[in-house]
């Protein structure tokens, strides 16, 4: 693909790790805007350590992290969040002794108060569940409310590409389907380029546009999401290992 | 001199604990205090003539020998008193602060109490202990003499500990709790420990000071004292003996004492607290330029280790074609088999059939159910999988099991023993061993250091063994030595033996957790994904140490990743899902599974 | 009872100067996660700095206290850009850390009595009429002082949580990471909680300074014990548990002296500290979640 044409995002031949191991051994990835692109791969892969290196969170030893065509390779997180990167963390990426209108708030620090008012609108509209549950303590919520939370609460600085990491870990099947479905198929429906990182493969190949296979550091399929799903050899990717899509995996079963 | 030998007395007792112990007694003063008061208050007659008070209360009139004894006992245990309230696992800079409250408020204690301590007057008047020898001068020399051999003493009897496998045990609990937790050592019972002699010393040095000024005020113990000697540990390298007297002669020895001698300046004692400024400056400047200090604590370095029969088990063997792979292969796995086998326990006699039974465990975090309910059992000398997908709660279940996490409902029975209430240390102890995921390795051991202070129930690291010295433990560590140096040759490390651990790669690191866990003897093992992020070549010992475990009677539990190789192993795989057992069964049938595709895939 | 009642009146005001100082203490704490024990030179440095002031330069003693907090606050922000910060960035434990800022208090402490001397000082101040309200008995400097502090509480609140930056300094606390990736430099957020922890310092030496009888160069490091200790009640980095527990010890502290012996008022402090520390040792008001971040590991 040529130029930077419609790519928000555009990694280059990432080197990255911890210390002098790379987890991440060359890869390329670019996220179009308005599209949901999605990076799948057994335990171990470095799917996680993809978007540390993107968001300058690990050791860089290679290649290049482009937004909109400009390097931003090591920038720091505060900066990459002021030029149009949003990022939301594994785990509890909200501010649990914080009222959910003040996660909101601070997702829209950046703001002035004019803007910062709409945004907040903007985010109720995209998260109606949240409208009553502004005064409400993130910390008294459930799993589902937080990850919209953590979702809205990036969304508020209208990011150029929102970084998702396994916002489904620790939900329910119909958690699950709910955050992919209504949250990151959403977003890039309504233009904003979406990269997700998931562990459960099957939900996120259903809702992606682009997929990304990652095996040990190295990307080993990148087609349409329907494509790697119906893939045959995908099931041995997952259950047989990393060595699955090698030749010397044993036959399964 | 008699200053500088005192210092020294109570600057090796800090080491044992600060530097090598990594206990901030920040507060250690007080234990110099203890002694000297102890002394004092038991030594001075009735009716002293100090200010305030008329007639003394106590007046022991304790011979002086005696005294001695009692206030470094007594200074012992009052190491070991607060150490029981002021160590408990705390951030350490919490402790810090504690003890360096401790240390400020019992000044104000003893200030304010004007019946045994005569309050912020001091004691006066305390009998030299060496009255016996009449003149002046040749008391003086004499106790020059007595304090000289009091150093020497004390350095001794340091060394005791902070050299051997008590000081290896000592440096492990300093470098990371959860390992040396992981690998049997008690870190309470080995704080206090450490905490008792160190006061004990401190308490001597206490009492020989006071001893040969025959006078004691609150003002000469204020906290600063205590960090004046951390200090000196800092600029002459924490951790290390010889450090700590080149740091307390420079600084306390020609700094402090010698600024007594600078000509006035300005009003009096300008000088000294000038003094004060200096060092605080030089400290910070150390903190800054060279953390570890002139001196920094010296690596053991052992010979290098015995060769193996077959040296054929290194890789440095060209592998020629597939044959003579599977030759070496076989070659290193009965090599393997024989470092394992040598020590593995078989404890015929008993007649449980499952080394571990699991029966209903549950944990919660935070209101999100880790584990719930689970139940499994691993059979004697069997190797199980435990597989699941992210989140399923596996590595919860292998602390529970190993009792890093305390459940809230169920029971783990390991080799027919109820051990559910029993502490994570001694699970180690009784054999049941596991590894981290994140690999926690004592960073400032070395590689060999990190396997050695494994090994179990060493003679050395007992107080009585650490007492007895070399020659009691010798013979011990030799057999320990050999089998170390035998893992390492097996995993292809043997050149990285005196490397720092904190320096290995990553892969290393793993090895080093699973080199550590075969140290211990397992009876059941646990390991969490041990081949995570290792080559394939690695990854392939890995497998092999784990069917010479089997072989030689010892079950593994197998949390990984890697389902191809579980596949090869486990005869037997648990497949846990949100925090419950979902199914169990071999791999292949598990693979076409629905469920556990669904699992897997769609989590 | 009028005794009791009049404990009570002292035990207030000595609350309220012991809550200012904790606050200033945890507020840095919860957000840099250093424990700055050179505070108490701090103070001390404080109260020499206002003594120049009134006694020297003969200013209104309240027109001293924002000019001392403005010190104060400004040097506290300069130290740690000097020492902490620089020490985390190379990953230096928080002992190394700790025992860094005890040696730049002792450092400060003796280099303020190298200049100054070790004799004792005194605030030309007046003594002042004394209020007589159903047996409280306060000066009018003293109540003034109580109120003074209360408002500075109300203020810190608001500032907390009506104020943008009082948010992002509570977003720092609680999670970094995401904090950053809402584009907040946490940073200038160190730097805020550091100079709002000076400020406060600095108010608390000259006030102190101002209204005790007579003081040297032990000053802040004495009244260290009483702050860690309201600190500590209340659950490190907790600013409101901060302040009941200055007012908690405050009254303890006046109490003891009064029906025990004067001389016991730093063991009673010591005593609230190792009961808290061993009965619930995340403090009163320190939550689960906070106590996990902050004391563990």
């Amino acid at each position: 693909m040529s130029a930077d044409n419609g790519h928000v995002l555009r990694i280059e031949q990432l080197v990255a790790g911890y210390g002098d191991t790379p987890v991440i051994r060359g890869v390329d990835v670019e996220v179009p805007a308005g599209k949901l692109v999605v990076v799948v791969g057994p335990n171990g892969a470095g799917k996680s350590t993809l978007l540390k290196a993107i968001l300058g969170l690990v050791n860089i030893t290679g290649g290049e992290v482009m937004l909109d065509g400009r390097p931003i390779t090591r920038s720091p997180l505060e900066d990459l969040a002021r030029n149009g990167v949003g990022y939301v963390p594994q785990g509890d990426a909200v501010f649990d002794s914080m009222r959910v209108r003040e996660n909101l708030e601070m997702g829209g620090y950046l703001l002035d108060k004019a803007l910062r008012a709409e945004r907040l609108e903007q985010a109720l509209e995209l998260f109606p569940d949240l409208r009553h549950k502004l005064k409400r303590y993130v910390g008294t919520m459930s799993g589902g409310e937080r990850r919209m939370t953590a979702v809205a609460r990036a969304m508020m600085l209208a990011p150029r590409v929102l970084l998702l990491d396994e916002p489904t870990a620790g939900l329910s099947a119909a958690l699950t389907k709910m955050v992919l479905t209504e949250q990151a198929r959403m977003l890039a429906d309504r233009g904003t380029a979406v990269l997700l990182v998931e562990q459960k493969a099957h939900a996120a190949l259903e809702q992606a546009d682009w997929a990304y296979v990652l095996v040990q550091g190295e990307v080993a399929m990148s087609a349409p999401g329907r494509e790697v799903l119906e893939d045959p050899d995908m099931g041995e990717v997952f259950l047989g290992g990393g060595s699955g899509l090698l030749a010397d995996a044993e036959p399964a079963g | 001199m008699v200053y500088i030998g005192t210092d020294l007395i109570a600057a090796w007792g800090l080491n044992l604990e600060f530097g090598v112990t990594g206990i901030p007694n920040l507060a250690f003063i007080v234990f110099v205090a203890c002694g000297a008061y102890t002394y004092a208050v038991l030594t001075v007659g009735p009716a002293a003539q100090f200010g305030g008070a008329e007639t003394y209360i106590i007046g022991g009139h304790v011979p002086a020998f005696f005294a001695i004894v009692i206030a470094v006992i007594v200074s012992g245990l009052l190491g070991v008193l607060i150490g029981l309230t002021g160590l408990r696992r705390l951030r350490l800079d919490y402790q810090a602060l504690t003890l360096l409250i401790i240390s400020f408020v019992a000044s104000g204690i003893v200030g304010a109490d004007s019946n045994i301590f005569n309050g912020l007057d001091g004691m006066s008047l305390i009998p030299d202990p060496l009255q016996f020898v009449s003149s002046q001068s040749g008391r003086a020399w004499l106790y020059v003499g007595v304090v000289a051999a009091m150093c020497v003493f004390s350095v001794l009897l340091v060394r005791r500990f902070t050299g051997g496998p008590m000081g290896r045990a000592l440096r492990a609990v300093r470098d990371d709790e959860e390992a040396a937790i992981a690998i049997g050592k008690s870190i309470l019972g080995l704080r206090l420990l450490v905490q008792g002699i160190g006061a004990a010393l401190a308490g001597l040095s206490g009492v020989l000071l006071v001893g040969f000024i025959g006078g004691w005020s609150p003002s000469a113990w204020q906290y600063v004292e205590t960090l004046a000697l951390l200090t000196a540990l800092i600029v002459g390298g924490r951790g290390s003996n010889l450090g700590a007297l080149i740091g307390t002669v420079l600084l306390l020895g020609a700094f402090l004492q010698g600024v007594q001698y600078l000509p006035t300046i300005g009003r009096p004692d300008l000088i000294f607290d000038l003094g004060w400024v200096v060092v605080g400056g030089l400290t910070i400047a150390f903190l800054f330029l060279r953390p570890q200090g002139i001196l920094p604590e010296r690596r053991p370095r052992y010979a290098s280790g015995p060769q193996l029969d077959e040296p054929a088990a290194a890789t440095t063997e060209p592998a020629a074609g597939s044959a003579g792979d599977d030759d070496r292969r076989a070659r290193r796995q009965a090599a393997l088999s024989a470092v394992v086998a040598a020590e593995a326990r078989r404890d015929p006699a008993e007649s449980y059939e499952d080394v571990l039974v699991v029966e209903g465990i549950a944990r919660s975090f935070g209101g999100v159910h880790a584990v719930a309910d689970a139940t499994f059992t691993v059979p004697r000398g069997a190797i199980v999988g435990l597989i699941g997908p992210n989140g399923a709660g596996k590595s919860t279940a292998l602390g529970i099991i190993s009792g890093f996490i305390t459940p809230e409902s169920g029971r783990v029975t390991f080799a027919g023993r109820d051990v559910t209430g029993v502490p994570a240390n001694r699970r180690a102890r009784q054999g049941l061993v596991r590894t981290f995921q994140l690999t926690h390795e004592f960073s400032r051991l070395t590689l060999l250091e990190n396997l050695l202070v494994a090994a179990r129930r060493h003679r050395g690291e007992t107080v009585l063994g650490a007492l007895a010295g070399r020659r009691y433990w010798h013979a011990e560590e030799r057999v320990n030595l050999e089998r170390a140096h035998q893992l390492l040759e097996l995993f292809s490390v043997s050149h990285q033996a005196n490397k720092l651990a904190g320096t290995l790669s990553g892969g290393q690191k793993r090895m080093l957790e699973l080199m550590r866990a075969l140290m211990l003897d397992p009876k059941l093992l646990l390991l969490d994904e041990p081949m995570a992020g290792l080559s394939h070549a690695v990854s392939e010992l890995v497998e092999q140490a784990c069917l010479s475990l089997r072989d030689a009677g010892v079950a593994v539990l197998l949390v990984e990743h890697e389902l191809a190789a579980v596949e090869r192993l486990c005869s037997n795989v648990v497949v846990m899902a949100q925090g419950t057992v979902l199914i169990e069964g071999e791999m292949a049938a598990l693979r076409r599974s629905k469920e556990v595709q669904e699992a897997y895939f769609v989590g | 009872m009028r005794l009791f009642i009049e404990t009570i009146g002292f035990g207030i005001f000595s609350g309220s100067l012991i809550s200012l100082g904790a606050v200033g203490f945890t507020v840095q704490f919860a957000i840099s996660n250093v424990l700055n024990v050179a505070y108490g030179a701090f103070i001390t440095l404080g109260a020499y700095f206002g003594y120049w002031l009134v006694n020297d330069a003969h200013l209104n003693f309240w027109l001293t206290v924002p000019i001392v907090a403005i010190a104060i606050g400004a040097l506290s922000v300069a130290f740690n850009r000097l020492l902490p910060r620089p020490l985390l960035r190379r990953g230096a434990s928080f002992v190394a850390i700790l025992i860094g800022t005890v040696w730049a208090g002792i450092t400060l402490q003796y280099t303020i009595v190298s200049i100054v001397g070790p004799s004792t000082f005194t605030y030309a101040l007046g003594n002042g009429k004394t209020i007589d309200l159903w047996d409280f008995v306060l000066t009018n400097t003293q109540l003034i002082i109580i109120g003074g502090t209360a408002l500075l509480m109300l203020g810190y609140h608001g500032l907390l949580t009506r104020t943008q930056l009082g948010q992002a300094m509570r977003a720092t606390s609680v999670n970094p990471v995401v904090a950053r990736s809402c584009g907040i430099r946490i940073d200038r957020i160190t730097d805020v909680a550091w100079l709002i922890s000076g400020m406060l310092c600095g108010a608390t030496g000259v006030v102190l300074a101002g209204t005790v009888s007579t003081f040297d160069s032990t000053l802040g490091t004495t009244f260290l014990v009483y702050m860690i200790a309201a600190a500590v009640l209340g659950g490190i980095g907790q600013p409101y548990g901060a302040m009941i527990g200055g007012l908690v010890v405050g009254l303890t502290t006046q109490l003891t002296a009064a029906y025990l012996s004067p001389a016991y008022e730093d063991v009673a402090a010591f005593v609230i500290l190792v009961v808290m520390l061993l009965a619930w040792p995340r403090g009163l008001f320190g939550s689960a979640a906070a106590a996990g971040r902050r004391l563990v590991g």
